[in-house]
């Protein structure tokens, strides 16, 4: 058994094997799509694809309706019309199996062992999960390697600041999700405080000054020149291009989305039920504040393990957000092999943790089938099911934060 | 020789004339045959499939013998409570019968009281030779509605029976059909021109299909804020106690 891991594992054949089989379920997708009713390719593959037709023609991208992405996406698949409709397919399982092998390389300056770090990421290399979702044409995969790029550059920060800042700015301008890792970074690459003897008393005030003064070092402020400078850039471009329809339907419909159609967030049926009564903002409001409260309380508690510190961020903004999709799960998946050689969990308490996700899961998809497929009233199921999911949520997550194990970095020994 | 001019001219008039009244009576010949097609025909919609996503199903059968140059149209009026995905009608396009026309921007996300109702006019085109039916399958979706506050947990949706229009590019006087109504309506699917066509008087007053969507339930609304409200802010500070806990330090 051990034998046959470490054949699976061995460095060449883990990324070629992984390349293969991504590769054979896009042949196979489009042979479902030629020959039965059921389509192995998603519907949002069809719309980049619309969306890219339209700028072949000179025209905006947002006048494919549903096209709620960054106008870069729809550039990029503009080969979708010239060469053959199967490329952004195709780039989508590249930057997949990119993510798998910067998942290694981060996994290997965290201090593992090469051949642990080649078994972790077999994890997501050999996961049918992001396999499917790259291979049906969904675009996670792209902000999946932008984000593990900049956490990969992050850990080498000495040398790599700029390409950290670089491929942070174009993920947040991809999506808006990684915009709350800025805290982590910043409380990271300020100047922390040095530690002062017992003895001198430093009064309060001074050393809140000196807590602010930290933000503003020269690391910090490359970076957030460096990330500000390519966001604001690409989206004054887009903006000269397609005027405010790419700032509504890129950033502000994700922001002040509402989607009172049924999904796995708690917040579905109160925000589908007070739509039109006057209770609406506030209510949006409430259900904002947990999720940014637990933000700030996880980037003070976590920013000096960065990589653990994005995982929880982006799995509490999933189970706090107003909508979720099982598109957002592949958001904090992606970063969790990152994690688990750190968990002191077993195999088997990680099993039963990972059955329990998929059941809650499960729980909320029966309702949700009966109210979509069959025509039955289950809106309060969905309801109940939704609630218990998100306590299923916030379990695993607090099993994960108690068996964390923080790894001892060479950089975190010397500063200490 | 004016005798001769006189004798050719006379022949070509009479000529002439014979033609003219062989088109007349051609063009009679077509339009008879139209109205024969006005003749009870019957029309039926079927709703098939459950829950939000329902197909009708349109069949129209003629009693006359088929013709031609005989051009059919169908036009459904839609409620708001629906709606079409013209992408996915687009995807089916080449395996359909019949060609679509959509008169407005379709939005697919709004809900049914942000909405309008919409027209579609779908021309089918016979599947053989003597073929007298026509068979006609849209793919529907439901919207959302407003949560009902009286204890109602479905949401009645009508749909009403097509309107059944002909004509015929061969008979262009469709006056002489008259008690049938004329009406104006894009001669194809790709919108390029208005022409007039005859509308077919049904059989019977027929009534509209209906099916029912589920809706919220709004008198439990207090009760959802307030479940919501509470668990998420247990969550919050149950994850926020541990990770305070077990801070990296």
């Amino acid at each position: 058994m051990e034998k046959l891991i470490s054949k699976l594992t061995e460095k060449h054949f883990l990324f070629t094997a992984s390349f293969v089989i991504r590769l054979a379920l896009v042949a196979y997708g489009d042979y479902q799509d030629r020959t039965m009713a059921v389509k192995y390719t998603d519907i949002d593959y069809h719309v980049f694809t619309d969306a890219a037709r339209f700028i072949t023609e000179g025209e905006s991208p947002y006048n494919r309706s549903t096209y709620r992405y960054t106008p870069l996406l729809a550039w990029l698949l503009t080969p979708n019309i010239y060469l053959n409709m199967v490329f952004g397919k195709i780039l989508f399982i590249v930057c997949d199996v990119l993510s798998g092998l910067l998942i290694y390389k981060v996994l290997c300056l965290r201090g593992l062992r090469a051949e642990t770090a080649r078994c972790v990421s077999s994890l997501w290399l050999l996961n049918p999960l992001p396999m499917g979702v790259s291979s049906r044409g969904n675009a996670e995969s792209i902000l999946a390697a932008l984000v593990l790029g900049t956490l990969l550059c992050m850990e080498r920060r000495a040398q790599r600041l700029t390409w950290a800042a670089l491929l942070y700015g174009l993920s947040v301008h991809m999506k808006i999700y990684p915009v709350t890792y800025a805290l982590p970074i910043a409380l990271t690459l300020r100047t922390a405080e040095i530690r002062v003897d017992e003895a001198k008393k430093v009064s309060r005030f001074k050393k809140l000054v000196g807590f602010f003064v930290g933000f503003f070092n020269q690391d910090l402020l490359l970076f957030a020149s460096v990330a500000g400078g390519v966001f604001f850039t690409l989206t004054a471009l887009f903006y000269y291009m397609y005027g405010w329809q790419f700032l509504y339907e890129t950033y502000l419909y994700h922001l002040t989305r509402r989607d009172i159609r049924h999904n796995f967030s708690p917040y579905f049926y109160m925000l589908y039920l007070t739509a039109e009564s006057t209770w609406s903002q506030w209510l949006g409001l409430a259900a904002f504040l947990p999720q940014f409260a637990l933000l700030l309380v996880t980037s003070w508690m976590y920013y000096k393990d960065l990589a653990f510190c994005c995982f929880l961020h982006t799995a509490i903004f999933v189970t706090f957000n107003k909508v979720c999709t099982s598109q957002y799960f592949l958001w904090y998946l992606c970063l969790l092999p990152l994690v688990i050689p750190n968990l002191s969990l077993t195999v088997k308490q990680g099993l039963g943790l990972l059955l329990l996700w998929f059941a809650g899961q499960a729980i909320w998809l029966g309702p949700a089938y009966f109210l979509e497929f069959e025509g039955y009233n289950t809106f309060l199921w969905i309801w109940l099911a939704g609630l218990l999911f998100q306590v299923v949520n916030c379990f695993i997550l607090i099993q994960i934060v108690t068996h964390y194990k923080p790894t001892k970095t060479p950089l975190r020994l010397k500063a200490e | 020789m004016y005798f001769k001019l006189f004798y050719v001219v006379s022949a070509l008039s009479l000529f002439s004339k014979c033609l003219c009244l062989g088109e007349k009576d051609e063009i009679q010949n077509h339009c008879d045959l139209l109205r024969q097609w006005l003749a009870p025909s019957s029309v039926r919609v079927e709703l098939n499939k459950k829950g939000f996503h329902r197909e009708v199903t349109t069949t129209v059968e003629f009693r006359s013998k088929e013709l031609s140059s005989v051009k059919v149209l169908l036009i459904h009026r839609w409620p708001r409570d629906v709606y079409v995905d013209p992408y996915q009608l687009a995807s089916l396009s080449d395996q359909n019968n019949w060609k679509i026309l959509l008169d407005s921007a379709i939005d697919l996300e709004v809900p049914a009281h942000k909405a309008s109702g919409f027209v579609t006019y779908v021309y089918p085109f016979s599947t053989g030779p003597t073929s007298k039916l026509f068979k006609v399958t849209i793919p529907i979706h439901g919207r959302y509605h407003k949560p009902s506050f009286d204890g109602k947990m479905l949401k009645s949706v009508d749909i009403e029976v097509p309107e059944l229009l002909l004509r015929s590019e061969k008979c262009a006087q469709l006056s002489s059909l008259e008690p049938h109504t004329v009406v104006d309506a894009p001669c194809t699917a790709s919108n390029s021109s208005t022409c007039s066509w005859v509308k077919v008087k049904p059989q019977q007053d027929l009534n509209p299909v209906s099916f029912q969507l589920p809706v919220g339930d709004g008198s439990l609304m207090a009760h959802v804020c307030g479940g919501t409200l509470l668990v998420t802010m247990i969550c919050c500070v149950a994850l926020s106690k541990y990770m305070w806990k077990h801070q990296v330090i």
